[in-house]
């Protein structure tokens, strides 16, 4: 879902030109690729590795794919809110304001995520409340539901064992399927590549 | 507050604003542009130069001034600015 959602805003964004498109493609793309080296952490482990738990060093890489995501949706809303008329804050220079105290790589970069995820339902939750558009209601449950799955994931480390991953898992699944809502709007049969424009 | 436009958004209610024909005449004259899409007088003439020369606008010679009427490509390209707007709304991003 997350790299299907990718490929629509890079279709946009090749129609357009317009970054947030771009931005947005990066996200999608970066939280695509992030679940997918999980999902793949997890085959490699079932097939080959046998040890019934997945790597380290590949979950690390997988929600670190998924934190420069979440980073981009974040840094979207933060030019929207913050600085809607600086050229350099609308190119690289903002970043988004929180507050990290693990020790761990892994469980730093889920702090973050929770954090960005966080953030981001907000915004966007605030942006319903101004527009009232029911699919913009489903994105920004989708990233709370991504946030609390992050969330319940950092949890399963203080409690394994439990069913508690599992349950991220899942509800991070569904916040992604709620978050690809907008794209069912897209009639992909009138969208075409255009060099000349 | 007042919205900050981005120069996409502009250009698209500038396109959208050369779709209406407003007399019997073909196109659509600078004022009808300027009030509708809200630019200044300077600021689009610099972005009506660029749309002609990318073919998204074609300027069409009448008896006292230029008007400008919509192309082909330029249509396409409004179409797929309204859909990618909707879309960047939906995540409560201005496009």
């Amino acid at each position: 879902m997350g790299v299907v959602i990718g490929i629509i805003s890079y279709i946009g964004f090749k129609n357009t030109g317009s970054p947030t498109l771009f931005r947005l493609s990066i996200a999608f793309f970066a939280i695509g690729i992030g679940f997918g080296i999980l999902a793949t952490g997890f085959v490699l482990d079932d097939f080959i590795f046998k040890t019934g738990d997945i790597n380290r060093g590949i979950t690390t890489l997988g929600v670190a794919s998924q934190v420069i995501g979440y980073w981009f949706i974040a840094f979207s809303h933060t030019i929207r809110t913050f600085f809607p008329k600086s050229r350099y804050f609308r190119s690289i220079g903002a970043i988004p304001l929180f507050l990290v105290s693990f020790n761990y790589i892994e469980n730093i970069l889920r702090a973050i995520s929770f954090i960005l995820l966080v953030y981001g339902a907000i915004e966007t939750m605030i942006s319903y409340i101004q527009g009232r558009k029911k699919t913009t209601l489903f994105v920004a449950i989708g990233l709370g539901l991504l946030g609390f799955g992050e969330f319940i994931g950092w949890y399963s480390f203080v409690f394994p064992e439990t069913v508690l991953y599992a349950s991220s898992i899942i509800i991070k699944i569904g916040g992604l399927i709620a978050v690809g809502i907008p794209v069912l709007k897209i009639p992909l049969r009138k969208i075409s590549f255009d060099e000349n424009l | 507050m007042v919205e900050h436009r981005t120069q996409i958004k502009i250009v698209g209610e500038i396109l959208d604003t050369a779709t209406h024909e407003i007399d019997e005449y073909e196109g659509t004259t600078i004022t009808h542009i300027i009030r509708n899409a809200n630019i200044s007088h300077g600021r689009l003439s610099r972005i009506l130069n660029n749309l002609v020369s990318q073919g998204l606008l074609e300027q069409v010679n009448s008896k006292k001034s230029y008007r400008y009427k919509i192309s082909p490509s330029g249509r396409e390209f409004l179409a797929a600015y309204k859909t990618f707007r909707e879309f960047s709304d939906d995540f409560g991003l201005t496009i």
